[in-house]
């Protein structure tokens, strides 16, 4: 079921005002990356949210924020970010180890990229779902095996899995017991980081739409965050572009596709291939900023064709209509379209 | 007809595998045979996932392994009577390899632009420090890039789409007729690929080089391939004229392919099976 409108219950999960920098001091010389700086968005419940950008656009400091895995030289240097399911923290980085513990895998799961990071090697699978799951589940050995027995065979998987080492299994294969694993306790939460870039074509579209089905039944809301938009618009509900470190644009899959408003969105959504279209695509110019010293105002100004005199010396704010954000003095303020 | 800049006859390769109570032979490549013209230059894609013997393929291309049965002849020449080091140095400036990684193609110690230097001084018989620079500078435009970025700098210091198109450049220093790429974009971010899938296509247009493109993306591969062969274990299901197979593919397993790619669902593309927002079972 997929939101219609913003969230106006209680969003399962909400971001505001995020600042996450890296501070190094080395030799007298300190540098701050400014890797997420100033983010705001908002996750409903039972919505799939996707989140887009190159390698360096911060998203994977970002998804490290909020899974609460922030270690120096990362900081949180200011801002929030709220889970339903944790009303009283501003970030999982802030709650007690025993807080966590409750909520890793009973409220908020992950999936990985190259599930090799989650799954012990030295582990059977079966040993992976009792040191995961057991403890929340609050079944007996026998009833606990059942259930991880039909949630295997939900993910199409054969019992005969549970006896293999990871390593005996193929990518895809591996990529399901990582699935499985993170949504045998029903969580409200699930992150995934580029969960299915290492898989064959044929597979990764199996893998999606698997997740997407097992979201759906067990209503849990999903931050999935990749660089391949094809993949955001076969999955995702709504979508947030991400780049230099800032949210850029965000609203429903749909309307970012068909009304791209942001120069680098219209750049993301024009330059996916597809089969059927002959138009040449153009790459963008240029190359994404040192986030150490990024450009000032909009980051994006040194490879925007609409840049004008005030993007390099102010910020854009986010401006809204029908859901759809976008920051940006070119193509924001009134949603028109110059060309 | 215009004579073949490369041809392959029935080429297999097996790997033999033995245990203690059987010897048994595991195909990677099947029977493949394709044959590519010296003029016009054009590119030629081979399709595959993992397992589908066109890495396997490309190293027999590449003269870096033997084929267990059959032919590879590059202008004729058949790869497995190449002998001594002229001749393999000879073959080996005609044809360049475009690896997956390409932060694997660099010596991460040494800065790129020293790196290219010394590849134009052993392959493209360049001499003296100008007309070393000139050529770096030469292949690194061909590419969009130019010898001022990179100057000075080290493989890390660029993002994933530009060291791949500095490999490319590194490939264009000894004037090859051939580039063989396997898997070129597929670690690169996915909104970077396009512009260097379009360098492929300025090689082609504009310096009139051949290309095999190897990879599992089949968007990519309808935007620029002339012809193509898609490779499933070991052997080749279909081929032909790129846009016509992918159009219209009739092998199950091409059907398979193109039903994979991913496209967003309010496209009217007729060419495409519709995409629901049901779930596939």
């Amino acid at each position: 079921m997929s939101v219609d409108t913003e969230p106006a219950a209680t969003p399962a999960l909400s971001v505001e005002r995020l600042k996450a920098y890296y501070r190094t001091s080395h030799f007298g010389v300190s540098r701050e990356v400014r890797a997420v700086d100033d983010v705001s968005f908002a996750i409903g419940k039972d919505e799939i949210y996707g989140l887009a950008g190159e390698s360096s656009s911060g998203k994977t400091t970002l998804i490290k924020a909020i899974a609460g895995l922030v270690r120096p030289p990362l900081r949180i240097e200011d801002g929030s970010i709220r889970f339903a399911f944790l009303p009283g923290r501003r970030g999982l980085h802030l709650a007690s180890p025993s807080e966590v513990q409750r909520v890793r895998w009973r409220h908020l799961s992950y999936i990985m990229q190259g599930s090799m990071s989650v799954l012990n090697p030295l582990r059977r699978v079966r040993d992976m779902f009792v040191d995961f799951a057991f403890d929340h589940m609050g079944l007996g050995r026998g009833a606990f095996a059942r259930v991880v027995e039909a949630h295997l065979a939900r993910v199409r998987l054969e019992p005969s899995v549970l006896k293999a080492y990871p390593h005996e299994l193929s990518g895809g294969m591996r990529q399901r017991v990582t699935i499985a694993l993170a949504t045998i306790c029903k969580p409200d939460f699930i992150i995934a980081d580029e969960p299915t870039t290492a898989l064959d074509v044929i597979v990764q579209k199996d893998v999606l739409d698997m997740l997407r089905e097992i979201q759906r039944e067990i209503s849990s809301s999903m931050l999935f965050v990749t660089h391949d938009m094809g993949v955001h618009a076969h999955l995702t509900d709504r979508l947030g572009i991400m780049y230099a470190g800032r949210l850029v644009e965000d609203g429903r899959t749909v309307d970012i596709f068909a009304r791209p408003r942001h120069p680098y969105t219209r750049h993301l959504v024009a330059s996916l291939p597809r089969i059927g279209e002959d138009r040449i695509r153009q790459g963008l110019e240029g190359n994404p900023p040192n986030l150490a010293d990024p450009p000032s105002g909009c980051r994006f100004h040194p490879r925007c064709a609409l840049a004008m005199d005030i993007c390099r010396r102010e910020v854009p704010p986010m401006t809204q209509q029908n859901g759809h954000r976008v920051a940006c003095f070119a193509t924001g303020a009134t949603g028109e379209q110059p060309q | 007809m215009s004579t073949a800049l490369l041809e392959l006859t029935h080429v297999s390769k097996a790997y033999g595998r033995s245990g203690l109570f059987a010897r048994r032979r595991v195909p990677a490549v099947r029977d493949v045979s394709f044959r590519i013209d010296a003029e016009p230059a054009s590119i030629f894609t081979i399709i595959g996932e993992s397992g589908s013997g066109k890495s396997t393929l490309a190293r027999m291309i590449l003269n870096i392994t033997q084929p267990t049965s059959g032919t590879v002849r590059f202008r004729r020449r058949d790869l497995s009577t190449l002998r001594g080091h002229g001749a393999r140095l000879d073959f080996m400036r005609e044809v360049q390899p475009i690896f997956q990684n390409p932060f694997e193609a660099f010596n991460p110690l040494k800065r790129l632009d020293h790196y290219l230097f010394s590849t134009a001084l052993r392959l493209a018989a360049a001499a003296g420090r100008e007309d070393v620079e000139r050529r770096a500078d030469e292949a690194l435009r061909s590419v969009g890039l130019s010898l001022a970025e990179v100057k000075g700098r080290f493989p890390h210091e660029l993002s994933g789409g530009q060291l791949q198109r500095a490999a490319i450049a590194r490939a264009l220093l000894s004037k090859p007729s051939l580039i063989v790429a396997d898997e070129p974009v597929s670690m690169v971010d996915a909104s970077l690929r396009m512009s260097i899938v379009n360098v492929f296509r300025h090689l082609r247009d504009d310096l009139s080089i051949s290309i095999i493109y190897i990879t599992h993306d089949l968007a990519t591969a309808y935007t620029i391939s002339d012809r193509l062969i898609i490779m499933q274990r070991g052997e080749v299901v279909e081929g032909g004229e790129a846009r016509a197979v992918l159009d219209h593919p009739r092998h199950p397993y091409s059907q398979r392919l193109k039903a994979a790619v991913l496209a967003p669902q309010t496209d009217a593309d007729p060419s495409q099976p519709p995409c629901t927002t049901e779930p596939v079972r």
